[in-house]
């Protein structure tokens, strides 16, 4: 728990940095939010169940949008919600359109931005043409790209920018910032013939990038990977390249790798589980399944509120992971 | 049928046969079987036991299956001989057998076996007698032949002649009969009318079937009052500008197609022309006693000037082609008129026919041939009447809809400025906003309502319950048409607000949104739910759906069945998953239908294997702060909507949030899977705003405090170990010296005390 680093920073901002702050604040707001409701069960109840639900990563649904993208776990969360709730969609093998898989992100947080779905599909698309069908896996692989590392790909997209036109945006940092202008020229020249940048140079200024950036970064090993299996590359190639790349995946940490996709057997047994009820819900008056549904849960609700969810564990084993390799890959 | 009576009233003709030239009119229709007897003339008692009696009309168009008798319906004293009989006998000629005789009638041109036969002076060369009293001699002029008859012949019948079927070319000259009345050359072969000019006491003139193309020769004959010209080829009414006494004008079966020069015929009282090419009627002024006019089988689609024919009784239109009663109409203003036919034109085959007929000539007695009762007659003013009410009805109910069709087109037309308005303006919307509520009620509750009920006073309650409700403003509709209840343009939404009669708030079972945006319509839900109970099926249509999660919104309804959403104006009916997720989402409905399709259980596993994870997750994954939220949010949106209609007794919103409570719970693990506008949601964004504020001051504060604690803590910890050495080793120097500090001790012990 105490780790080296924490000696190295003020108390606070190590707080601060950890968002262990963010999390204070929200438990806060959130007890503000139903005073009356959470008084009746227990404040000491209700920051363990918050606490607890930032653990298992449940804590995001239907949240705001603000709340989901301020931490990096908030993020994995999401993702990895998005992921479990749709998978069918996914698995059913419809194809849906760039608006269409707003709406689902907008089941889950309401006021989802569309920029950010639409950048999204612009990897997939590689293009603007955003009215196309695109598979589940695909938007599913940009988008935690995009959603993940949204404003260190803005930087990169600056970045990008810049050696394009032919600037050198690292010119002060970099330390053989002559070499690098002297290779700028070549580069510029091919670029008009050639697409995009070449990886080499792109590479070195991403990873200054990385050391700098305070928001989370894919971990600069893999982006060198990636970069070094190509010359030159654009800007999309790039993200494309970056959503494809399963060690990335890995390190986020919040969705399982490609071929695993469209597999989760508890949920599964889950859903087989709601699946029988369905033909009930048809053949029998509503009114009978819903009376069967209705003292189920509300007694045992009102009996024991809090109780643990029965997911707790298996949870707990995979996103406390993922987080681990979260915060390792934000710092 | 027709020859059958015909023969039979053709032997009553026999035995009336010295009756005299008069002709009797009946009209048997009337009830009080007056008979209108119309003498000829004075003198025809001059000829004793000589009848003439002749019915120009029918007399020849009987043989053409339209002889239509005059006075003889069915049920027509029989005593009216008249009308039928026809002898065309003339005197001149030996009667032999009253059968002969009558047999011409109704077919004149039966051969009547006289003796006397003319022969065409032409072909003999000398005086052919054909006859053992008529001679007919070719004259000096080798065309003409001259007619002499034998001097008893001339002293029996000296005032009639008769030369029928002696296919004759021309007109013989007829000398030294200047007494001849009666002059008869039916069936011959007469191309033009002449050498009659000598005959000026000429009384009746039958030139029935021949084939004269002109009406010529005729300007002598002051005195001719009988003109029978049936069955010719003339093509024009003319020439008969000296018979200002003709009584009887008969041109039946010619190729007139135009009535004309008649109107100097002030006597004329029958005029046949039938079977012509009329194509209408007109240019009847001056014919001030025409009682009997014959159109039949011609081809008029109107008539005109009906109502300048004073006597006019009986006027025969059958076979033609009127179609409508406003190109006779003319014939509701004769108030002479009893007696009219229209069968075989398209105006009969027409359901109106009969009352509208009826309706308008009320002075009628007969209508094809059948006497009108006044049972009929009172059939008709009322099926006129109603007839009348539906025109007015529909008049208004076609206003009514122009207005609408108005209306919903300038709310279509606002609609589009505003969704390019959200886009690029949305202040200057909501600056609009608080104007319309503020303008539009009045309209509604004031004029138009208030107007309503006035308006649709005398409409049938059909109608008025139909029209209930409906008011019409610039800026939204609101419309109940039988179980449908139609709302256009956001303004309309204040209409639920309003009073609903109870019958018409439970006959409603859909309601149709249109240029509405969804997210208004959410707030007013609730008040659907309570003002309409048994809508279940909900139509939306321009009103910006655009997302799944919209959908949520309906779940918390009482019930719906059936949901159309029209693509129109509504983008989210273009995601593939969307049907599903209103299945899975309002599941608790056990919906029948969506877009008109039938749901089948296929859909409904569909919509379950799709999303079914995402309500679990809701309902099992969700921290149960979070569900409380959620739900309170719920509720208390529901309490904010119920609230907002002033003046409800509280017990009814207590009420309701039972309800409302009981719904939630109906579908626990979806009702976390709600809708919130986008305002409302904003709103409470920017509520949330604050305390987040204060949350991150009172954090801040919270953990600064804690840091320094902690700090200073740890410089104590740090600290610490020094100190306890520090305290041990001054301890111990001091208890070194074991004496000395026993001294000190019972020093200090001493001193206490």
């Amino acid at each position: 728990m105490l780790s080296p680093e924490r000696l190295a920073l003020p108390d606070y901002e190590y707080l601060a940095q950890r968002h262990v702050l963010t999390y204070m604040e929200d438990a806060v707001c959130q007890l503000l939010e139903n005073k009356e409701d959470i008084s009746q069960y227990g404040i000491a109840r209700f920051f363990t169940e918050y606490f607890n639900s930032v653990c298992q990563g449940t804590h995001i649904l239907f949240r705001e949008f603000s709340f989901i993208q301020a931490t990096p776990h908030n993020r994995a969360s999401f993702l990895r919600a998005f992921w479990r709730c749709f998978r069918t969609v996914g698995k059913n093998g419809d194809l849906l359109t760039m608006k269409e898989y707003h709406c689902l992100l907008q089941l889950l947080c309401p006021d989802f931005p569309l920029e950010l779905t639409q950048k999204a599909a612009r990897i997939v698309l590689m293009d603007d043409a955003t009215d196309c069908l695109m598979s589940f896996s695909d938007f599913l692989f940009a988008f935690q790209i995009q959603f993940y590392y949204s404003e260190f790909l803005e930087s990169v997209a600056a970045i990008y920018q810049d050696l394009l036109s032919g600037k050198n945006p690292n010119t002060v940092i970099v330390p053989t910032s002559s070499s690098g202008q002297h290779r700028q020229r070549p580069a510029l020249g091919e670029a008009s013939m050639l697409e995009g940048v070449e990886a080499s140079l792109f590479y070195q200024c991403l990873e200054n990038l990385c050391d700098r950036h305070k928001y989370s970064c894919p971990p600069p090993a893999l982006v060198k990977e990636v970069l070094s299996n190509v010359q030159r590359l654009t800007f999309y190639g790039f993200l494309v390249a970056l959503s494809k790349h399963h060690g990335i995946n890995q390190a986020l940490g919040a969705l399982p790798d490609k071929g695993d996709l469209m597999h989760d057997p508890a949920m599964d047994e889950e859903l087989e589980r709601l699946l029988v009820q369905v033909p009930g819900l048809v053949n029998s008056v509503t009114a009978s399944s819903e009376a069967s549904c209705l003292p189920s849960r509300t007694p045992s609700r009102v009996a024991s509120p809090w109780r643990p969810l029965h997911h707790s564990r298996k949870v707990d084993v995979e996103s406390d992971g993922s987080t681990e390799e979260t915060d390792e890959s934000e710092t | 049928m027709i020859p059958g009576k015909y023969r039979s009233v053709s032997g009553r003709a026999a035995n009336n046969v010295n009756c005299g030239l008069h002709l009797v009119i009946q009209t048997s229709s009337l009830p009080e079987k007056n008979k209108v007897e119309f003498k000829l003339s004075k003198d025809t008692s001059s000829f004793p036991g000589r009848l003439l009696q002749h019915d120009l009309e029918r007399n020849y168009s009987s043989r053409q299956g339209d002889g239509r008798v005059l006075s003889p319906s069915p049920g027509s004293k029989s005593s009216c001989i008249s009308t039928t009989t026809n002898v065309t006998e003339l005197c001149g000629l030996e009667m032999k057998t009253a059968t002969s005789s009558l047999s011409a009638f109704g077919d004149s041109s039966i051969q009547t076996p006289s003796k006397s036969r003319i022969r065409q002076g032409c072909h003999s060369a000398g005086p052919n007698v054909s006859g053992d009293h008529v001679n007919l001699v070719s004259s000096s002029m080798p065309s003409f032949p001259i007619l002499q008859r034998s001097s008893e012949e001339k002293i029996l019948y000296s005032d009639r002649l008769t030369l029928e079927r002696q296919k004759l070319t021309v007109c013989p000259i007829i000398d030294g009969e200047e007494h001849l009345r009666l002059l008869n050359f039916q069936h011959n072969f007469i191309t033009r009318i002449q050498n009659i000019s000598n005959l000026q006491r000429l009384i009746f003139l039958d030139l029935y079937d021949n084939q004269i193309e002109e009406i010529s020769g005729l300007s002598t004959l002051r005195s001719l009052r009988v003109l029978l010209l049936g069955k010719n080829r003339i093509r024009k009414i003319s020439n008969l500008e000296n018979l200002k006494s003709l009584d009887v004008l008969d041109l039946h079966g010619n190729q007139i197609t135009k009535i004309e020069n008649v109107s100097h015929l002030c006597d004329l009282r029958v005029l046949n022309l039938a079977r012509n090419l009329l194509s209408h009627v007109d240019n009847l002024n001056g014919l001030d006693s025409l009682t009997e006019l014959n159109l039949r089988h011609n081809q008029i689609s109107f008539v005109r000037d009906v109502d300048n024919l004073p006597c006019l009784q009986r006027l025969f239109l059958s076979f033609n082609n009127i179609s409508s009663f406003e190109n006779v109409s003319c014939l509701a203003d004769s108030s002479s008129l009893s007696d009219i036919t229209f069968d075989g034109n398209p105006i009969a085959q027409e359901s109106w026919y009969k009352h509208t007929i009826l309706q308008n000539m009320m002075q009628l007695r007969q209508l094809d041939m059948k006497r009108v009762t006044e049972e009929e007659r009172r059939m008709a003013s009322v099926v006129a009447k109603k007839e009348e009410e539906k025109k007015r009805e529909s008049h208004k109910q076609s206003l009514l809809k122009e207005k609408k069709r108005l209306t919903i087109n300038n709310v279509a037309r606002k609609w589009d400025l505003q969704q390019n308005r959200v886009a690029n303006i949305p202040t200057n919307q909501d600056r609009k906003d608080p104007d319309s509520p503020s303008q539009d009620p009045c309209p509604v509750n004031g004029s138009t309502i208030s107007a309503f009920p006035e308006e649709t006073g005398p409409l049938d309650s059909g109608l008025i319950s139909a029209l209930q409700g409906l008011s019409v403003t610039d800026t939204h509709l609101v419309e109940v048409d039988g179980d449908t209840l139609s709302l256009y343009g956001s303004g309309a939404l204040e209409s639920l607000d309003r009073n609903w009669s109870v019958q018409t708030a439970g006959m409603v079972t859909t309601v149709s949104f249109t240029f509405i945006e969804f997210d208004e319509i959410v707030q007013v839900l609730p008040k659907l739910k309570i003002k309409f109970p048994n809508s279940l099926h909900l139509k939306f249509k321009e009103t910006n759906l655009v997302t799944l999660q919209q959908f949520n919104a309906l779940a918390q309804l009482r019930r719906i069945d059936q949901l159309t959403i029209d693509p129109q104006g509504n983008p989210v009916v273009n995601f593939t998953l969307w049907k599903y997720y209103v299945l899975f989402r309002l599941s608790h409905f056990s919906m029948q239908k969506i877009n008109g399709t039938e749901v089948t259980q296929n859909d409904m596993i569909m919509a379950e294997r799709l999303f079914g994870i995402l309500a679990h997750v809701a309902s099992s994954e969700l921290p149960q702060y979070r569900m409380i939220s959620i739900l309170g949010d719920a509720r208390k949106k529901q309490f904010q909507y119920l609230l907002e209609p002033k003046g409800k007794k509280p017990g009814i919103i207590s009420e309701e949030n039972n309800d409302s409570k009981r719904l939630v719970g109906e579908n626990t693990n979806r009702a976390t899977l709600n809708y919130t506008t986008r305002d409302f949601y904003n709103e409470k964004l920017e509520e949330v705003k604050e305390k987040k504020k204060f949350c991150k001051m009172y954090i801040e504060d919270l953990v600064k405090e804690a840091t320094e604690i902690n700090m200073k803590n740890e410089a104590l910890q740090k600290l610490w170990p020094q100190m306890f050495i520090e305290l041990v080793r001054d301890a111990v120097i001091e208890i070194r010296n074991k004496n000395s500090y026993m001294k000190l001790c019972l020093q200090q012990i001493t001193d206490q005390k």
